[in-house]
């Protein structure tokens, strides 16, 4: 691989340790993957909290902050899960305040999102940014036109450290023309909600080999962001599809023609009523109705789902848990709009932390002998994760049967009528 | 037998074959407690990996599965090596960060090729796969 003289530095040391593993880990990757060199980055988003101590220090020694702005992935709240009496809240508190402080040392921003995007920090079509999180690398991929690889989170935190990354896949304009095209347009889309899209994304990344980008084709024109925003980051948990473009909707796919390219020879998947009602029925694997936890914000809630979510629990008790993952300037936004205080009084909580994954409720290894047996959510990625992660009873459905679980402590979710 | 391959992540190692004709995640798929697959509905739900060699056809989900990776292997939880298809970016990071030894582009189709319980021995390092019985 051709290294500059800047990048034989950092591999020499000459900047510290940190800088030196983390570069040593990128031309590694690089070099597997055969790129020619490697490129600067705009800037970067990490996560100190899915990454294990011991690597963070190693990755981290010496440094002392970086040119560029790096950001953060949803983040774990143990002070948070104190206050709420989850058995093994003190377990995580030593490791995460001592990850924390580094991170602010560094200068680096204290973002703790999925959606970073709600927050008005998102890339410019062509921006170079390794990413940690593999919803935020589909979505800013997807949505807005960036050129993001798909790379782990350690791989992700190196990037950030050395300020360089492999010019490999879908940082490579050819590379970023559909592979697949799945089309849609037997399937009436008319009354679907967010729930339906995660389904249908979940179905594609399920059905995609490898991470090879794919093009939706036989959706209305520009679909509302947040439909848009289900689709992309389903595909990334019963697969590994990065990039995504829907026609009409998304910056590199104005028409299918655009999103293909000059690649031939695409494979078609025709996704139908029957494939659909599999994949709700794969989404949901319980065995009795009674819900104990419901989670919503995966990925991180906008203002609007907070607002629609508020407004069907004015006056409400809830019978079992609830997280809203959200990041804190959106619940701030919520708090200000009366609606945070809303869902408060019902029972639910905000957390800027990822409800799949690091749901603290379903973590039998945070809630101990609390740990909800059983959680219904509209995300696809919630359901996945919950599952497997979390070993849990998981209710697939609406936004409005997870409220309505919420409510009355039972599932109450029926197959939609595919059209 | 052996097989010509492309070295992923340096090592050696050799162990018995557990194969699996998917995709595979380090996060969610596995257990990182017993390192036993503990996806429900899995094929292989159940099947322990930790010191074999896992063959399968490549990476998929979430990022996460680099630190998962990371920590099987600090618990003596992860498999010997892994021999995939066609790796892709979080299954490399992974193994390379990890330091578990892999390859992948086989010159054969080792998720047919390889059963599962057959003695295997992968030299990462040299871009090498050896079946020793069958």
């Amino acid at each position: 691989m051709f290294l500059t003289d800047e990048e034989k530095r950092m591999l020499d040391g000459k900047y510290g340790s940190g800088v030196q593993r983390s570069i040593e880990l990128i031309v590694k990757l690089g070099d597997s993957f055969d790129a020619e060199r490697l490129s600067p980055i705009t800037y970067a988003h990490i996560s100190y909290d899915f990454c294990p101590k011991d690597f963070w220090d190693m990755f981290t020694e010496d440094l002392t902050g970086t040119p560029h702005r790096v950001t953060t992935h949803p983040s774990y709240s143990p002070e948070k899960w104190k206050e709420w009496g989850l058995s093994f809240a003190d377990n995580w508190e030593k490791e995460h305040n001592e990850k924390l402080k580094r991170y602010l040392e560094l200068g680096w921003l204290r973002t703790e999102t999925c959606a970073e995007y709600l927050l008005g920090i998102f890339p410019r079509k062509g921006d170079i940014v390794p990413m940690a999180g593999s919803c935020m690398q589909v979505a800013n991929n997807s949505l807005f036109g960036a050129r993001v690889d798909r790379m782990g989170i350690l791989v992700s935190l190196a990037a950030a450290v050395c300020g360089r990354t492999p010019l490999m896949g879908l940082l490579i304009p050819e590379n970023r023309y559909a592979d697949y095209i799945v089309d849609v347009k037997n399937l009436d889309t008319s009354d679907w909600t967010i729930a339906h899209y995660h389904c249908l994304g979940y179905y594609i990344g399920d059905q995609i080999p490898g991470f090879k980008p794919v093009a939706v084709s036989g959706l209305p024109p520009t679909i509302p962001f947040d439909f848009a925003r289900a689709l992309v980051i389903s595909m990334p948990s019963s697969g590994a599809v990065t990039l995504a473009h829907i026609v009409g909707t998304t910056p590199e796919a104005p028409t299918l023609e655009a999103a293909l390219g000059n690649k031939k020879n695409q494979e078609a998947i025709q996704v139908g009523k029957r494939e659909m009602q599999e994949t709700w029925e794969k989404l949901n694997v319980w065995d009795d109705d009674k819900v104990e936890h419901v989670a919503f914000g995966c990925p991180h809630a906008t203002i609007d789902e907070i607002g629609r979510i508020a407004s069907l629990l004015e006056d409400k008790t809830l019978r079992t848990s609830m997280l809203i993952g959200a990041s804190a300037p959106v619940e701030a936004l919520a708090r200000q709009q009366g609606w945070a205080s809303i869902i408060e009084r019902a029972g639910g909580h905000f957390l800027p932390a990822c409800p799949s994954i690091a749901n603290p409720f379903t973590r039998a290894d945070i809630a101990g002998d609390k740990q909800a047996k059983s959680a219904a959510t509209n995300s696809a990625r919630s359901a996945h994760y919950i599952a497997s992660v979390c070993g849990v009873n998981v209710f697939f459905g609406t936004e409005e049967e997870c409220i309505n679980a919420a409510i009355t402590g039972k599932w109450k979710g029926e197959m939609p009528k595919w059209k | 037998m052996e097989i010509k391959a492309h070295m992923v992540s340096a090592g050696k190692a050799e162990g018995k074959a557990v194969v699996y004709n998917g995709p595979f995640a380090f996060l969610g798929d596995l257990d990182p407690v017993t390192g036993s697959i503990c996806m429900p509905r899995h094929t292989l739900e159940g099947v322990n990996v930790v010191n074999t060699i896992f063959v399968f056809t490549t990476g998929k989900g979430s990022s996460g599965c680099d630190f998962a990776a990371w920590n099987a292997k600090k618990n003596g939880k992860a498999p010997a090596a892994i021999i995939c298809l066609e790796s892709e970016p979080v299954l490399s990071g992974a193994v390379i960060a990890s330091e578990i030894p892999a390859v992948d582009r086989p010159d054969a189709n080792v998720v047919e090729i390889i059963k599962t319980g057959d003695y295997v021995k992968v030299d990462a390092t040299s871009g090498l796969i050896e079946i020793l019985e069958k």
